[in-house]
């Protein structure tokens, strides 16, 4: 699974911090997000496209190995 | 998402005290008189090397308890994965050792203290071993 955290986080102008706040992890469950070591459960998936205000299929795709 | 079952943060430091200060009373027992020679022959439950057996190992094993299922300071889901993980590391090597040792040794106590330490001590090598490179990857992206 492909995402585009990092670019939403440069659009909104939030860090990984901020994001991480406003979604209730650590800050290292976001940087492990998008290096793409960990797939978040459907809640924090979900969560985190509320505060892009985007819905889930513009942050995250399923790539052909999935 | 809700983890149940975890000890609060603090008490990560708790067993880490309860650790140390049992190291040293373990290894000088002799000198500080818990373990009088002949005690061990003692055939009474409440012999003096038997309770001091007891307090201590249940002091060592309060403390890895603690320690390995405190809380973090922020508990996440991805910390339960790693948690589970390593949960299944531990149990994977406990059930080889254990093997081992029940083909190589016939020391009842032996693998029963082995089997006491070996999943707890693992667990918590592996958790942290984990969580540490999640920081290392974390500051190396500054």
């Amino acid at each position: 699974m492909k995402n585009n955290i990092r670019v939403e986080r440069a659009i909104k102008n939030i860090t990984q911090g901020e994001l991480a706040e406003l979604v209730g992890v650590s800050r290292q469950t976001i940087n492990a997000i998008e290096s793409n070591k960990y797939v978040p459960s459907t809640v924090l998936a979900l969560k985190m496209a509320r505060v892009f205000g985007k819905p889930l299929e513009d942050i995250f795709t399923l790539e052909d190995n999935d | 998402m809700k983890t149940r079952f975890l000890f609060p943060y603090w008490c990560r430091y708790l067993g880490y005290t309860l650790i140390i200060a049992h190291v040293p009373i373990a290894l000088f027992r002799k000198i500080l008189g818990f373990d009088t020679p002949g005690a061990a022959a003692d055939p009474g439950l409440f012999n003096s090397h038997h309770i001091f057996f007891v307090t201590t190992t249940l002091a060592m094993a309060i403390g890895l308890f603690l320690v390995a299922f405190a809380k973090e300071k922020i508990e996440d889901e991805q910390i339960s994965q790693l948690r589970l993980d390593s949960l299944q590391w531990a149990i994977y090597l406990n059930y080889i050792l254990l093997t081992v040792t029940l083909i190589l040794s016939s020391d009842k106590e032996h693998i029963l203290l082995l089997n006491l330490w070996i999943p707890l001590i693992f667990f918590i090598i592996r958790f942290r071993w984990v969580i540490f490179r999640l920081n290392q990857s974390l500051s190396r992206e500054g």
